[in-house]
Order: C-alpha cells, then sequence, then structure tokens
C-alpha cells in the first residue's frame, strides 16, 4: 500500500498491463492451453495421458484457490474435499436420472457451489490463519465423512452402495464425443479453458471490481455500496463451483470414485501448487495445477516414494515465498515485455 | 443539512465524542481540532462504522442512526479516508466504476456519471493508467472522483489534501469549491492545512477531546482566541 508522500516505482512491465486487451488474453489462453494440450494429446498415452487429464482437473481447483486468495486475499484449504463433494454429487445425480454428461458436469459444479458457499460462511467473520484452519478441518472432515459412506456406483438409496462384491457397480459414462482417453482429455482442456473464460470474465466486470475493493479495504467497500457478504459468498460459491466441475470430470475419467483419493493433505498441495504458479494470473493456476499432479506422477514413474512430492513442494515453496508472482506471473511478464518490444519493433 | 444533537461515542473509559451538538448548513464545512480531538471519529459515526452510546445526527430530516453503512451510501452519503484507497490493478476509471457499479442507477448512467466525474477531477487522459502508475495528487483525484458518483447529497472527506505540494492543494481547492453547485452536494471537510479550511469552508466545526469548542463562520472561528490557542498554538 502507497504511503502518503511516498509514491512506489512504476514497474517497467506493469505500465505495458493496461495495452493487453481482454480479447488478447482470450487469444493467448486459447492458444497456450490448446498448444500444450494437441503437444500432450500427440505424444502421451495411457499413464501420462489420464495423469494429464487429473492434472487439468487439478488446474480447476487451483483455479478457485487463486480466485478467492488472489481477489479476496482468503486462504481456503478445503478444495481438494470440494472436488470431492462435486464428484460425489455428480455421481449421484448420473446413477438417478442418467442426464447428457453436460448436465452432470453443471450439477457436480452448483452441488459443490452450494456446499462451497456455506463452508464459506466462516469467512464472513474470519481472515488468515484462522480461516484456514477451519476450511482445512472441513476437508478433513469430508474426508472423514466420505471414507465412511463412500461415492455412489449405481446402488440403491440415497447412498448408492451395492454389495460387499461389488460386482454390480456401474461406471459414470464419458460424452459420446470423447468416449477415448485422448478425446477425453481434449474434452477436460476444453472444459478448462472455458472455466479460466469464466474466472476472467469475473475479473474484468463488476465481481472483479467488488472483490478489488474488497481486498482492498472493508470499510471502503462499504463505503462504495458493496455488499461484503454477498460478493465474499460469491466468491467462495464460484471457487466451489470450479472445484465441482473438477471432480465431474474425474469421475468421468475413472467412472468411479474412490474415498481414499480425496486426503485432506492434497488441499494443502493445491494451495501450494496455487503459490508456485502465481495467483494473479490465469497462467499461474494452469501452470501450479499441472504441476501438483505432475510432481507426484513423475515420482510414481520413477519408483521414487510419492512423500518426496511433500519435501519437493515444501523446497519450491521457497522460491514462492521470494517471489509473490509465482512461475505464470514471471511468464506472464516475459510475455508481456516480448510482445512490447515486436510491437516497437514493428512500429520501427 | 446535517444536524447533530447531544452524540456521544465511549471506546472503554474514553469518550472520543462528548455530547457533541452541532449544526452543518454551508455548502461546504470545515471541521478542524488537534489530534485525538475527534474528528475522524465522527465521520465514522456519519459513515455507520462506529454506533454512538447516545445522541440523534438528521440527514436532510432523515434519522441516520438507525440506516445500515450501505443504506447511508443509498440515501447520498459518501466519503474518503485519511489514506487513500486506490487499487493498484484497477485502472483509474476502473476504481470509479467499482462505485458506480453499486450506486448508479444503470449502466448507462454509470459509464456516463463516471466519465463525468473522471473528467472533472482533470484525470481525462489517465483514466486508462492502472492506479499503481498514479502519482500521490492523481490518486486524491481518484479518491474525489468515486465520491461524485450516484447523486452524493452529503461528501466527507478526510484530509484529502494530506502529502500535496502547494500548486497541488491550489488545484485542489478550485475543485473542493466547485463541488457544491456542480453535483449539488454538501461538503464537509477535515483537514490540518488551516489555509485551505479558511479559502474553502463557508462555517467550521472545532473539536477538542471530543467536544464543540467552537462553531459559525470560518473566518469568525479561527480568530477565535479560544480556538487559536487550542487548536492554532497561537495566542
Amino acid at each position: 500500500m502507497t504511503e502518503v508522500g511516498k509514491i512506489a516505482p512504476i514497474p517497467l512491465v506493469l505500465a505495458a498491463a493496461s495495452e493487453i486487451t481482454p480479447q488478447m488474453r482470450a487469444v493467448a489462453i486459447v492458444v497456450v492451453v490448446g498448444v500444450v494440450s494437441g503437444i500432450i494429446a500427440l505424444t502421451s498415452g495411457g499413464y501420462w495421458l489420464s495423469n494429464f487429464t487429473q492434472a487439468y482437473c487439478m488446474v480447476l481447483a487451483v483455479l478457485g484457490c487463486a480466485l478467492l486468495y488472489g481477489q479476496l486475499g482468503l486462504v481456503s484449504l478445503c478444495q481438494w474435499a470440494l472436488v470431492g463433494v462435486g464428484g460425489w454429487v455428480s455421481l449421484r445425480f448420473y446413477h438417478s436420472v442418467h442426464p447428457p454428461f453436460f448436465v452432470t458436469l453443471l450439477v457436480g459444479g452448483v452441488g459443490a457451489s452450494v456446499i462451497g458457499m456455506i463452508w464459506g460462511l466462516p469467512a464472513l467473520r474470519m481472515r488468515g490463519l484462522y480461516l484456514a484452519l477451519v476450511t482445512l478441518m472441513l476437508a478433513g472432515a469430508f474426508q472423514s465423512l466420505v471414507t465412511v459412506i463412500s461415492f455412489p456406483v449405481g446402488g440403491p438409496g440415497f447412498l448408492g452402495q451395492v454389495g460387499a462384491s461389488g460386482n454390480d457397480r456401474i461406471n459414470m459414462a464419458r460424452p459420446v464425443f470423447a468416449s477415448s482417453d485422448t478425446g477425453y482429455f481434449l474434452f477436460v482442456a476444453g472444459v478448462t479453458v472455458l472455466c479460466i473464460f469464466l474466472v476472467e470474465a469475473h475479473r474484468r466486470t463488476k465481481p472483479g471490481r467488488a472483490w478489488a475493493l474488497i481486498r482492498k479495504n472493508e470499510q471502503m467497500a462499504i463505503a462504495a455500496g458493496v455488499r461484503i457478504v454477498f460478493y465474499k459468498a460469491w466468491a467462495f460459491a464460484l471457487s466451489g463451483f470450479l472445484a465441482g466441475v473438477a471432480g465431474a470430470l474425474l469421475a468421468g475419467l475413472f467412472g468411479q470414485l474412490d474415498g481414499s483419493a480425496f486426503p485432506t493433505t492434497n488441499s494443502i498441495v493445491i494451495f501450494i501448487g496455487m503459490l508456485l504458479g502465481g495467483y494473479e494470473v490465469w497462467l499461474g493456476a494452469y501452470l501450479g495445477g499441472i504441476l501438483t499432479r505432475f510432481i507426484p506422477a513423475l515420482l510414481i514413474d520413477l519408483n521414487v516414494n510419492t512423500n518426496a512430492g511433500f519435501m519437493i513442494f515444501g523446497a519450491a515453496l521457497l522460491f514462492a515465498l521470494r517471489d509473490p508472482l509465482g512461475i505464470g506471473g514471471q511468464l506472464s511478464i516475459l510475455a508481456e515485455r516480448l510482445y512490447k518490444k515486436f510491437q516497437a519493433q514493428r512500429a520501427s | 443539512m446535517i444536524k447533530i444533537d447531544t452524540l456521544t461515542v465511549q471506546f472503554g473509559g474514553i469518550k472520543p465524542l462528548d455530547a457533541l451538538d452541532a449544526q452543518f448548513t454551508a455548502p461546504i464545512c470545515g471541521l478542524i481540532g488537534p489530534n485525538g480531538a475527534g474528528k475522524t471519529t465522527l465521520l465514522n459515526v456519519l459513515s455507520g462504522f462506529v454506533s454512538p452510546i447516545k445522541g440523534t445526527i438528521l440527514l436532510n430530516d432523515a434519522l441516520l442512526l438507525r440506516f445500515s453503512p450501505r443504506r447511508r451510501v443509498s440515501l447520498g452519503l459518501r466519503r474518503t479516508f485519511q489514506q487513500e484507497l486506490v487499487v493498484d490493478e484497477l485502472t483509474a476509471m476502473e476504481n470509479v466504476q467499482a462505485i458506480a457499479d453499486h450506486v448508479s442507477a444503470d449502466g448507462a448512467s454509470a459509464r456516463r456519471e463516471v466519465g463525468l466525474a473522471i473528467d472533472f477531477v482533470g484525470l481525462g487522459d489517465r483514466r486508462n493508467a492502472l492506479g499503481r502508475q498514479l502519482n500521490l495528487f492523481e490518486r486524491r483525484m481518484v479518491e474525489m472522483a468515486k465520491t461524485l458518483i450516484g447523486r452524493p447529497k452529503v461528501i466527507l472527506m478526510d484530509e484529502p489534501g494530506a502529502g500535496l505540494d502547494e500548486s497541488e492543494t491550489e488545484r485542489l481547492r478550485r475543485l473542493l469549491v466547485e463541488i457544491p453547485s456542480a453535483f449539488n452536494s454538501q461538503l464537509v471537510l477535515i483537514d490540518h492545512d488551516a489555509d485551505l479550511i479558511a479559502s474553502v469552508c463557508i462555517e467550521t466545526l472545532v473539536l477538542d477531546f471530543g467536544k464543540r469548542l467552537a462553531m459559525g463562520p470560518t473566518r469568525a472561528v479561527l480568530n477565535d482566541p479560544v480556538v487559536r490557542r487550542a487548536y492554532l498554538g497561537r495566542e
């Protein structure tokens, strides 16, 4: 915050930030995600394709986490649990009605959105460490609950369980046009792009401006007529929606979900991934999300204990502490500089 | 018009405002006093951020204290804070648009009001500059522009001239005197710059230890020996 009489120097790159139009940003999102996804689809198969599909689900979870932290300064450590909620709701809905996949996706998103909003209620009174701890405990509560009730697999009743043999388990079907692994990966990439657009649209319009005021100073935001509770709840709902969509996509990937796949620690890993990637730009969430899945997958592939991943993430946090912009933020700055240089050369 | 009657605020054993009676009727009113006199507390009570234990405030015949802070905004109350609070990541225009989003009647009138306010404070050619690219004077102007949105009835400004140099204060002074007629608003101004208060405010309230020390035409108040001794530090 600038103090009276002390004006902070203007960083070179931020002078260029206003010249990047929303249209250019939209093109960049499509190009970057499109090219990376194309390369992955052409070069990966089996194990890695599955992991990159999961990585894109992580991207959505990180995107929601970055929305809360970057826009409102709120630390939420229950994002992976909300992915689980989205998965549970989408599986429950799928086995009840057998709707088209897009509808299942939306229902999963809305379900986690509602739960996310309810879980976000403490945020109306809490910030910082206390909010982090409360959300972490909620993630722990979900882990305990889902271990007991498990995910629906097409059985009778509300919980949708089948007998101990498990022979009657029904898998959730993927969209007809994306039934292959590669097709489904590209489908998930497309949904990821749409979700990034959704967040960017919020950041550039009324809710984004309201969030910016709240983050700057709540009293000032109230004096500007902002409904603090409403906009905070909106942010939690949107963050939950993104996690819920991720959960539904995971359910589509595997056909069913396992309670043991939603440990509390993953919510912390997601937060670390967000810090590593950077929370101010979409690219940060994209790279952070991919890293959170890529590193454990690489360790498994190399036959290294996956707990080593925590050491890697811990060490990488030192980088994040030194550079709050994160990898995505730094790459965005580099891209803007190159763009300006290119424009200057073209003009001359 | 703001009418304050026996307003008392108490924090523990301290009374930042103690049975204060005052009436702001002029288009531009000053509020001065030494540090800790209760000036900002009074603004916080008017905004709804601090609740008094006793007293009433009438804003154009409406009992202000019964309304929430947000409702007071919709009634036409605007304010700035001691520290400028421009959002660095938003442009000058977006900073002003952020309040128009919530107080303007619709999108079209919001855009029109934002354009008018930005031009009024002289930031027309800096409208697309990010908050962090603005200097202190420009940031103060953004803060002022924010208060001019949505047909303000009363604008409370807490030290708008803090940190400004002489020429910037002169530009600020010229804008302040134009606000009541241009926006049909009443202005209540806190500032430590007695010259700014003297040249802008028609009537002034002087606070000392939460009590009214003097109130009346600004020149007469500033020449009052009691005020000179307590606030200006000279006989």
